[in-house]
This record gives C-alpha cells, structure tokens and sequence, in this order.
C-alpha cells in the first residue's frame, strides 16, 4: 500500500477546507469500513485521507420529542447506534431494520450513517429506508450549508451530487405523522454479513379514519443504479382505502417499473418477482393492514402469519423479532 | 513523503498505557501485532468479512484490519490478551470455548472471544439468537458455530451465577436454534428488531438512550 497523508480536522469547517484544498488527491474517510478495504487493496491511491473522526458533534441521534417526532441523524452516527435505539424502533422501524440488517456487528459499530448515503451504492441499506420518510440531507461546503432532499442526492452507483469540498453534515427525518407504519426487508442469499440481493421498504401513513392511506412510500434497493422509490407504485395507494388487492396492484407496478438487472447475485427476473412478493409481505408485516382492520393473512398452514407488532405470530420466547421475518427468504 | 511519516500513538491496551509509532497506513491489527507485540490477535481477510481481527475500542466490537491505528490515539483496546484474569485464570468464556468444543483450528477464537465479551458486556444473559446476531460475522470453518454459541450461554450462565441450569439447558436451547425455531431465529438475522436490547453506546445529553 502506498503511503498518503492522513489528515485528521477537528471541525467540519475544517475538514471542507483540506478536501476544498487538495481536490481530487484527498478523500474523506468516516468510518473507513469501506474504503480502507478499497485503500488496502490498491483500489484507491489517496495522496492524504481526510478522516472525520475527530470531528465532535457529529455522532448523534436526536429525536425532536420522547414521544415521536422526526429525527436528525448526525453523518457520523455508527449504525450499531440506530440500531440499538428503541425510540427508532418505535417511531422508524423501517430505518432501525436497514440498520441492523447491515454487514456484521463490528462493520455496524464503526461503519456510519452518512458514510452508508455517501458511499452511495445501489445496496445502501440505510439510505434506502431513509427514502422511506423524505430525510432532507444537511450538506457543508465551502460556502456555507445547504440542504438537499435524499431522494435527488443519487446520480448513479458511487456517484453523489456532492460537490467538491461539500460533507455531509446530517439527515433530517420529518415527522411522518400519526398511524405510520413501516418495514424494510432486506433479500440476501444468507441472513448476516451479506450485501442485498434486492431490498424492500415501505412506509404507510392512514388518515385517522384508519382506512385512507395519506401517504405512502416504497423504496427499492438494487433495483436500480440507485436506491429509488418506486413513485407511480406508490401514489396509486394515496387517497384510497388500504386494501391487499391495493397493494398487490401497486407492487406490480413498482416491479414493472423497476431497473433491475443481471448480476452475480441474483438475476433480473428474481429480483422484479421479488419487489411483487415482497411489498406485500412489507405492508403485511408493517402493521398497517391489522391497523386497518383487515384480518391477518394466512400462511400456508392455514393459521394467521406474523403481522408486525399487532400479532406477532408465534415468536420464540427469546427473539421478538423473529417472527415478523420469519419468511423472509423463504418464497 | 511528507506528511507521511510515522507517528507515536499512545493508547491503552488490556489496561496499560502503550505506544507505538505507526504509519498513516497502518491499521489498529498492524499496530497490536507489530507495534505493541501482541500476536493474539489474527489478521484472516483484512476486509472486514471474517471478523479474526475482532478487538474491543472503549468496549466496542471493531473489525482492528479497518480500524486506522492513527484513530486508536487516546482510546482503550481490549484484546484477547486482555481477558485473561489479574488472577491468571482463564475468563469464563475461555474456559467455555474449550469445554465444548468451541475451539478447533483456533484462528477464529480470538475473534470469536472478543465479540462473545462485547455482547456479554452489553447482554448478560443473551439468547441463542441474539448469540447469533452479535456473532454474525465471526466466521468459523471448524465448528460449525453450535459449540460456540453453547459456550458463550455457558459462560454466561456462569458470569452470572446460574451454572447449574445452564449445563442442562445449553445444547437444548442451542438444538433448537436449530430445529423447531431455527426458521425464525435465522431468518431474522438479515433485518432483526429488537436483536440486542440494551445500547451499546454511551449516550449524552440530547441523544436517544433506547
């Protein structure tokens, strides 16, 4: 491995001014789970790394109320943090379940939010369940701080609209609103250490009445060169009552529209079936549909299946949450 | 070279205070193994997959092949070395890896040891699925796992008093990790709720305390 400079600010004003200065032979490190494998291969040949370590304040997770509320998620919180938060899990199961289905526990201790967003590849587990609640990400430059919705942050796999010299400072999660529900599923050949397959969030918002879906989201990892929502799938949910026919329909079309391709892990075809299963089981196991007052569905065995916290199934006695997952993967 | 020239970092490690002079590129693993001497500590992938490398920063379960060395500066490092008691006996979860068959070719244990302590530390009395989750990315080709995750509930149970139940339920509650729950408790790996209960980081003011 080639020597570089390892450049370690104290301030994130700090740390715009060294990228801003040395351009395209600097690159920022956070929790180096993934670049200091590119580093250590030779991938990349950084004349200085520009680690954000030292930088204070940025390893938070700050909810705006006890009881609910959105969330700013500081750029270098460690997903082990959201993770391990039950005030996440309660308020954005979707985001608290893209965390903790990350890499292993060490990779999730170390390995952070923002550098999840910012290494921005297609699989990107958080930033897909961000997508689900409209996170608006807080961007430092050179001159100053601007904000940028999530959603138009990606241009293509590894390919952000950041600018030269900009960080990320933070992510803001609005308040979704009462009667949310959520889920992430992510689809991996084996169930820990592993990128996904393809992954699936959806985020369901009722009207009081707990009938009318008031907003709806479904988000979709590695169907795309981008984590993506799927937009014409999701606003034929909105204003309409919450039915399964509903959801069926809308992942149809979230599968149709999608841009999935051939790789090594899994094919083009499995992938598209799997956004059709998979938003179903999502809504399923969000919640929303018990909420609604739909019955829970059956399983093949004839008895009711594992619906989010409403009924839990039969989860073993030590692992609540198994049950909500329990078929994921299975088809 | 400027700029790239080595550094004295000063940590601590198992307790004492170290130093080491290290290069930019160097990470934590390096830093333990050459700088500071202790060899216990293996290197298997060096990216972040297989989890040998595995050490504790300020108590925290890190992968020591991705970890800089320059960001060890001022942190405490527990390394397997370090679970050895000031009595010179071995930990309990030493003692239980050997008894039941948790160590074969021996190179993962070290790993193994040290994220069994970080969850131990955080969950005294983990279940076999949590055993799993916080184990994840230790791979092991030896055993096949169900020693291991038998040994840390045996070593649990004994950190905390309760042996005798344990040395009856441990396969039994390892045996059906893997038959009649297993679908549930393994699938539930990939996008796990509520999988380690207690928070792993400190938390200051402002900030979630789960």
């Amino acid at each position: 491995m080639a020597g570089f400079e390892y450049v370690r600010p104290t301030t994130l004003e700090g740390a715009v001014a060294e990228l801003s200065m040395r351009g395209d032979t600097a690159v920022a490190v956070a929790g180096a789970t993934d670049l200091w494998v590119n580093i250590r291969s030779g991938k990349m040949k950084p004349e200085a790394v520009v680690s954000l370590r030292g930088i204070a304040g940025l390893d938070v997770l700050t909810p705006e109320r006890a009881d609910g509320g959105g969330l700013t998620i500081g750029a270098m919180t460690p997903h082990g943090k959201v993770e391990d938060s039950a005030w996440t899990a309660a308020h954005f199961p979707a985001l608290q379940q893209g965390c903790a289905g990350l890499g292993s526990r060490q990779v999730r201790n170390v390995g952070t939010v923002g550098g999840n967003i910012c290494n921005a590849a297609p699989c990107a587990d958080s930033a897909t369940a961000l997508m689900l609640f409209d996170a608006t990400l807080v961007i430092q430059g050179p001159g100053g701080l601007r904000e940028l919705p999530l959603g138009e942050f990606f241009v293509g796999p590894g390919m952000t609209r950041l600018l030269k010299g900009e960080l990320l400072k933070e992510i803001r999660v609005p308040d979704p609103g009462a009667n949310t529900f959520s889920r992430y599923i992510k689809h991996t050949r084996r169930r820990g250490v592993e990128l996904a397959m393809m992954s699936v969030g959806v985020r369901l918002t009722l009207e009081d009445d707990m009938t009318t879906v008031k907003a709806a989201r479904i988000s979709l990892g590695v169907c795309a060169p981008t984590p993506t929502c799927a937009d014409r799938a999701q606003d034929m949910l909105v204003g309409k009552p919450l039915t399964r026919e509903a959801v069926e329909a809308a992942a149809l079309v979230a599968a149709e529209d999608s841009q999935v391709r051939d790789s090594w892990r899994g094919k083009a075809w499995y992938r598209r079936e799997m956004i059709r299963v998979l938003v179903p089981r999502a809504v399923e196991q969000s919640g929303a549909y018990v909420a609604a007052g739909l019955a829970p569905a059956l399983d093949d065995a004839g008895s009711a299946a594992s619906s989010g916290a409403s009924a839990p199934g039969a989860p073993t006695p030590d692992d609540p949450g198994a049950s909500s997952g329990a078929t994921e993967g299975g088809a | 070279m400027a700029g790239m020239d080595k550094k004295n970092i000063h940590f601590v490690v198992n307790g004492d205070p170290v130093s080491a002079l290290v290069g930019p590129e160097w990470t934590l693993l390096r830093a333990l193994r050459d700088g500071v001497g202790l060899t216990g500590t293996k290197e298997g992938c060096g990216a972040g997959e297989c989890g040998a490398c595995t050490v504790l920063v300020d108590g925290t379960a890190v992968n020591s092949c991705l970890f800089p060395a320059l960001e060890a500066e001022g942190r405490s490092v527990t390394t397997v070395e370090g679970l050895t008691q000031a009595d010179g006996n071995l930990h309990p979860l030493q003692k239980a890896f050997i008894e039941y068959g948790a160590v074969q070719c021996g190179f993962c244990t070290p790993g193994a040891l040290m994220s069994s302590k970080a969850l131990l530390d955080q969950n005294p009395d983990p279940s076999a699925h949590q055993i799993k989750v916080a184990l994840a990315g230790n791979l092991c080709r030896c055993t096949g796992y169900t020693q291991i995750v038998e040994a840390v509930q045996a070593a649990a149970a004994e950190m905390n008093g309760t042996a005798a139940a344990a040395v009856g339920n441990g396969s039994g509650a390892a045996a059906s990790g893997a038959g009649a729950t297993g679908a549930a408790s393994d699938t539930a790996l990939a996008g796990v709720t509520g999988a380690v209960d207690q928070p792993s980081h400190a938390s200051t003011s402002g900030e979630v305390t789960a």
